[in-house]
């Protein structure tokens, strides 16, 4: 373990290369924007790089751990260090690869934003904190990297902070994950009460069921879940993540889809041992990701903001991935199917996030309708991208969602219950058509959109479709940033990526901001072929695949049923351009509130939380402590002022009692011996 | 007889003059606290203080009795002559005394010194197993300046200092002229 | 046994000093009377320390110099005391320690 040792050496850049970039660009070279760029991309491409390396050559079937004590209390250690699995291995790679492929993008869409340097900064602040959750060997260091990637969540949605609603949506965000955080927190007091161990290793060995008895594990395992709940945003409290969409859109591609929320999911792999030792908390799970998969992709069926439908994309697909592994768990499967699914979603996701980052930054709306009719489709790379992320999403062939859901459903398939895979499929059923709902108004723009959407209502009794609709925070369609000159300048017309050429619009998509795209549509098309040596990497040995036609089909043609339904909702010439939900305004409606969840929500904020606990806490405050506090005080003036009445100014009668009472005592004393 | 003719042997001389000097001690001692004129008492003060240095020549130490009558009588007596002479005029008339406050003061010296004789009497007194016997003054500065090196510095810092504190402060402190 | 070859003897005249300064500190009123008063208090204390040397102390230099010690404080003490005093004149008119009554509360 000498210092030389090379993997340990990478361990430590990688941690300590985005902190020292954080502090001195927020320290010195804020005002420097160009500088903090480039601090922050070389502390992004080291790590970057070093990913790679340990995907590629380090040997990790037997785990390397770099454990230093730095708490040590009695029985209970608490180690600070360093895990390289495949599991975290694998991780790395996908954060550091998205990370540093929105720092390059972000160089295109935030240019000539005022607070450029602190962005950058956040970025590594986000780099940092992820890198180290991945890495960590302990639950606690991985918490407190996980409260990290908070505070860097918090500080990256609310971004633009002179903008209300995003400076709310920061808040929500922090405030709502921190209520799972809650949860989390109590888990590992659980787990270090009852098992004295915080370290991965040691958590997810088998030593863990002999020493704690099973109502144990299942209520330790159900608060570290609430952590996950809250981080990948699942029902109840996935509120934040659609409100998070406030942020820049490459912060949303980064946090909000690929990495930071599939924290709460990769945490799930992490301790999956833990997890898959109970039952019952792996049935909770899967119900509550039900829920949400369902939940969101219908919500995401009538949004009309481009980032809120990937939002709620987000949410459903992340509800999809925890089904995938407590169906594993469950159904004594491999942690392999929720992890893949992972994977491939990070890569797509963050596709679709970026290519819509491009029509935002573009034509400065949020609203597909709007962009549609200002002739979207012509931006080609963009419009090809979103093309292939969408397909993924909707899993066809060959694209990488196709294999990820096909194995996720697989391991749905394999539970009793066929409940379960029905509400899956139904689930894929629905991402195809959200998916292509968008895809297709983007594609074959029509007329009456406008009308549609901007002026007419087709159902007087359903408010649908207006805008700032719903109570609480919700999105506002103002253009995401205003500021003047984040345009891409003409200048950038020349050095266009090659790919770009042919169209007619006077302002082309900077190489900086294309490249990534082509770069994750690469990914997208090749992640899925990787299945095999993904699962040889992540589980030491692939297991023998036998392809369940059944399965293969009904699921692919849910997808393309999906596909049509849209295509007939909007694509076809003289679609009607209304959602077949319509049809069921009552529906509608429930799911352009979102369920009433929002609702739900404030309803019980201000019910409970203020019209409860905050005005018995606030009378706490003020009778009680306030009241203490005065009382405290009062007293002593009181009986300063009482006991100055005997400071007499006349010290001989002060020492004339002293002197008694010493004497006194003296000879009470002496005449008991 | 026997008492008289015990008087003349020198132990008897000697006892008779220690009884003497301790005479003297507690009646300066008295005068000191108890005459209403402030000379009187200083005077007293030094009665008493002379008696002391007698004591000290009772314990062998001449040195110390001189030092005694050097500091004390001659240093410390004449100094206070000299605050009573800058502060308050002796004619004016004094206040009558407080009943109240005497009795109390007599009860809290007469407590502490039934506390005192207590403590004495119950106290078993130890003399040290093995004892030097060598009372010369030679041995006394010896020490001073070898192993008591620290006292007598000290001891000179401190009166460096309340040299300089009193100028201070019988100046009027610091800012006025 | 000789009257003056007895540690007690020593001791109740101390104490009696002792008592004596302190009725004086307790009763008078003049700052000054009050500083005879503590040098008697501390001539008390001399005495014990040279009663000790003389009959119990292993070494006799130690209570010696430890008078000659209290000697030199005693001194410094009155220095300051006085000059006090004399401040205190200046700016009271009075020696009185009943009516230096500037902290009463």
């Amino acid at each position: 373990m000498g210092s030389c040792d090379p993997v340990l050496l990478g361990c430590l850049l990688t941690v300590f290369l985005p902190l020292s970039a954080f502090a001195l660009i927020m320290i010195f070279t804020w005002r420097y924007h160009k500088l903090s760029m480039a601090i922050s991309l070389v502390a992004s491409t080291i790590p970057l790089l070093i990913a790679w390396y340990f995907f590629f050559t380090l040997d990790v079937k037997q785990p390397i751990i770099y454990n230093f004590n730095w708490l040590v209390s009695d029985q209970v250690k608490v180690p600070f260090g360093f895990l390289l699995d495949p599991t975290s291995v694998l991780m790395f790679v996908i954060v550091a690869t998205i990370s540093w492929l929105v720092q390059i993008y972000s160089i295109g869409y935030m240019g000539g934003d005022p607070g450029f340097g602190r962005y950058y900064a956040d970025l590594s602040l986000f780099a940092l904190a992820m890198l180290g959750l991945v890495i960590s060997s302990g639950l606690l260091q991985l918490y407190i990297f996980w409260e990290l990637v908070g505070l860097a969540s918090y500080l990256l949605i609310g971004f633009w902070y002179e903008k209300f609603s995003a400076s709310e949506a920061g808040k929500k965000a922090f405030v709502v994950t921190r209520f799972g955080d809650i949860g989390f927190f109590m888990g590992l007091v659980f787990l270090t009460l009852y098992f004295g161990s915080l370290d991965i290793a040691t958590v997810n060995s088998a030593a863990l069921t002999a020493k704690m008895p099973p109502w144990l594990i299942t209520t330790s395992a159900l608060l570290i879940f609430c952590g996950i709940m809250g981080k990948s945003a699942q029902f109840p409290i996935h509120v934040w993540l659609p409100d998070a969409m406030e942020g820049p859109t490459p912060v949303s591609a980064l946090l909000h889809s690929a990495t930071m929320v599939a924290a709460g999911v990769f945490l799930l792999t992490r301790l999956f041992p833990l997890f898959a030792a109970s039952a019952t908390a792996m049935s909770v799970v899967l119900v509550i990701s039900t829920i949400t998969l369902l939940l969101s992709s219908t919500i995401g069926m009538v949004a009309t903001d481009i980032k809120q439908v990937w939002a709620y994309s987000t949410v459903s697909q992340l509800g999809f991935m925890a089904m995938g592994l407590s169906a594993a768990g469950l159904a004594a499967g491999t942690l392999f199917p929720g992890y893949y699914h992972l994977t491939t979603h990070a890569a797509f996701k963050a596709l679709l996030f970026l290519c819509s980052g491009v029509f935002i930054h573009h034509f400065g709306t949020n609203d597909f309708f709007v962009m549609a009719t200002q002739g979207g489709r012509k931006l080609l790379i963009p419009m090809a991208t979103i093309t292939i992320a969408a397909l993924a999403l909707a899993g066809i062939f060959p694209f990488a969602g196709f294999f990820s859901k096909e194995a996720i459903l697989g391991a749905l398939a394999h539970l009793p219950n066929k409940m379960w895979l029905v509400l899956g499929l139904f689930g894929a059923f629905l991402t195809a058509y959200y998916a292509f709902r968008v895809i297709f108004v983007m594609l074959f723009p029509k007329e009456k959109y406008d009308k549609y959407h901007l002026e007419t209502d087709p159902h007087a009794h359903a408010p649908a479709h207006s805008h700032g609709h719903g109570p609480g925070p919700g999105f506002t369609h103002d253009d995401a940033h205003i500021h003047p000159d984040a345009k891409p300048g003409h200048e950038h017309d020349e050095s266009g990526h090659g790919a770009g050429h042919g169209h007619d619009e006077p302002h082309g998509v900077p190489w900086v901001m294309s490249f990534p795209l082509l770069v994750l549509a690469g990914f997208t098309l090749i992640l899925g072929f990787c299945q095999g040596s993904l699962e040889k990497y992540l589980l030491g040995e692939s297991a023998p695949h036998h392809i369940e036609y059944g399965l293969l089909v009904s699921a692919v043609s849910c997808a393309f049923g999906g596909i049509a339904l849209a295509w007939f909702d909007w694509g076809r010439r003289g679609a009607k351009c209304v959602g077949f939900i319509s049809y069921v305004p009552v529906l509608e409606n429930f799911f352009i509130q979102k369920w009433y969840m929002d609702h739900f929500w404030r309803w019980f904020l201000n019910t409970f939380i203020y019209g409860i606990f905050s005005r018995a806490f606030t009378y706490n405050d003020r009778r009680v402590v306030d009241g203490g506090v005065d009382a405290v005080a009062f007293s002593t003036v009181g009986s300063g002022r009482l006991l100055s009445f005997i400071q007499t100014a006349f010290l001989q009668y002060n020492l004339l009692f002293m002197v008694l009472v010493l004497a006194g005592v003296g000879i009470y004393l002496l005449m008991g011996r | 007889m026997n008492f008289l003719s015990g008087l003349f042997t020198p132990q008897g001389v000697a006892s008779a003059a220690f009884v003497l000097v301790m005479a003297i001690t507690i009646l300066g001692a008295l005068i000191a606290v108890a005459a209403r004129n402030i000379f009187h008492n200083v005077l007293g003060l030094a009665l008493s203080l002379m008696g002391v240095a007698g004591l000290f020549l009772y314990l062998n130490s001449p040195f110390v009795a001189l030092m005694e009558i050097l500091i004390y009588v001659g240093a410390i007596c004449i100094a206070i002559c000299f605050a009573i002479m800058l502060s308050e005029p002796l004619y004016l008339p004094k206040p009558p005394r407080n009943r109240l406050k005497m009795l109390g003061a007599v009860a809290g010296a007469g407590l502490t010194f039934v506390f005192l004789c207590l403590l004495i009497r119950k106290t078993q007194w130890t003399p040290a197993v093995e004892r030097s016997t060598d009372w010369s003054i030679t041995t006394l500065g010896h020490y001073l300046l070898t192993n008591y090196a620290l006292i007598f510095e000290v001891i000179s810092l401190l009166l460096l200092v309340a040299m300089l504190g009193s100028i201070v402060i019988a100046r009027g402190g610091r800012g006025s002229s | 046994m000789l009257l003056f070859n007895q540690l007690e003897t020593y001791l109740y005249l101390a104490i009696v000093l002792f008592a004596i300064g302190l009725y004086g500190v307790l009763a008078r009123r003049s700052l000054i009377a009050l500083l005879i008063s503590v040098e008697l208090i501390l001539n008390a204390a001399s005495i014990n320390f040279m009663a000790f040397n003389r009959f119990l102390a292993p070494h006799p230099a130690v209570g010696q110099i430890i008078t000659l010690f209290i000697m030199a404080v005693a001194a410094a003490e009155a220095a300051i005391a006085l000059s006090i005093i004399v401040a205190l004149y200046r700016k009271l008119k009075t020696i009185n320690i009943e009516q230096a009554t500037e902290l009463r509360g």
